[in-house]
């Protein structure tokens, strides 16, 4: 699309509109790479979460079994 | 606003907006150094006298790599306008806009957290506590403290490096012996010809993101010498566990041997071509090589003391 002198002119004047940019500006590729790296992040905090707790079992598990205490 | 505007916007903000990948927060957590701390952190424990169960050192190995990993991401946080400037750390996810970084200095703190309990579940306290010494020592007296003010900067931070050997030995016997403060003594005299090496030839880097590191306050020549020195007070130290009886024959030949290489390095570095200046004339090839080789000398100096040990 041509600039128009007008066009140039206002934009002198707001060199950067206050517009909020949200997801409706996304064109499809961006909105299904924002949705598959989401998807992503979700998934890898829920494995770091059951990561955790597995690890906090484990160690309950051994120290009970060997030493009869946690601490 | 006109169509072409919004596109012009919508390029220019898409790629924070679509958030990060899981391998942009990975590389938060500085992979490559992390490496080398847990392979100085699982020769401690190996080498510590008496036994641990193996589901719990292998949590202990863990809990250092994560505590090394959140040092890593906060040094990133605070380092984010000096890395958007050098060249070898522009990639980086903070300055190159993938990560916020209030987001890398809370991923960070977390981590942290989680690392220091963790271990002090898995193990005991002694090592909790130098773990988190050491997390604050990098992120703190190193990265925020020292890096910026001072050429020495990093011999005294070279110390957060030299932890992870005395927490892998404190996991198993719950205090801190002779030997664990001898190999944190070897990291702690390595770091300054490592690292020295790597600056002599990113010096420019340096100089442009105004961090004072020697080569860029006192000079090329001057830190040739510093590289020369630190490798000669190396040598004796790493022989020392065999002096001393604490290690055997394997490690006192692999310490002489990897020594004299280490020393034929740094010569090499002292002796490089230079012009009036101090300058470089063969593009500090000696100095790529003597930084290659300290990696090399680092892990084959720890895995032969484990060698020694089980042997």
């Amino acid at each position: 699309m041509m600039t128009t002198a007008r066009d140039k002119k206002d934009y002198a004047k707001d060199p950067m509109p206050r517009v909020e940019i949200t997801e409706s500006h996304w064109s499809d590729e961006q909105k299904a790479e924002f949705l598959r790296r989401r998807r992503a992040r979700n998934f890898l905090l829920l494995a770091a979460l059951g990561g955790f707790c597995l690890i906090i079992y484990v160690i309950a598990m051994v120290k009970l079994h060997e030493y009869g205490q946690m601490w | 606003m006109s169509i072409r505007a919004t596109e012009m916007l919508r390029d220019t903000i898409s790629a924070p907006h679509l958030g990060a990948e899981p391998r942009d927060w990975l590389a938060l957590l500085k992979p490559r150094v992390v490496s080398l701390v847990v392979f100085t952190g699982a020769t401690g424990l190996v080498i510590a006298p008496g036994r641990i169960n193996p589901l719990l050192a292998a949590i202990a190995i863990f809990c250092i790599a994560l505590g090394a990993g959140a040092a890593g991401a906060i040094n990133m946080w605070y380092d984010r306008d000096i890395d958007a400037i050098m060249r070898r750390t522009t990639s980086r996810p903070i300055p190159a806009g993938k990560i916020e970084a209030g987001g890398a200095l809370g991923f960070g703190i977390v981590l942290a957290v989680i690392s220091v309990v963790l271990l002090a579940m898995a193990t005991n306290l002694c090592a909790a506590a130098v773990l988190a010494f050491s997390i604050f020592y990098y992120a703190v007296i190193y990265t925020i403290w020292l890096k910026r003010r001072t050429p020495q900067n990093i011999v005294i931070g070279g110390a957060a490096g030299a932890f992870p050997a005395v927490i892998g030995w404190a996991a198993v016997t719950g205090h801190i012996g002779l030997l664990p403060v001898v190999l944190f003594l070897i990291v702690f005299f390595w770091t300054p010809p490592h690292f020295w090496s790597l600056s002599l030839y990113a010096s420019t880097d340096y100089e442009k993101a105004s961090v004072p590191m020697l080569p860029v306050v006192k000079g090329a020549r001057h830190t040739r010498w510093n590289v020369f020195v630190y490798t000669l007070i190396l040598f004796p130290l790493a022989l020392s566990p065999w002096f001393l009886g604490l290690a055997g024959r394997i490690y006192g030949a692999t310490a002489c041997v990897l020594g004299a290489a280490f020393l034929y390095f740094a010569w090499a570095v002292l002796r490089d071509e230079q012009d009036a200046k101090g300058v470089s004339l063969s593009k500090d090839q000696p100095a790529r090589a003597a930084f290659k080789f300290s990696i090399l000398y680092l892990f084959l100096l720890f895995a032969a003391i484990a060698v020694d040990r089980l042997v």
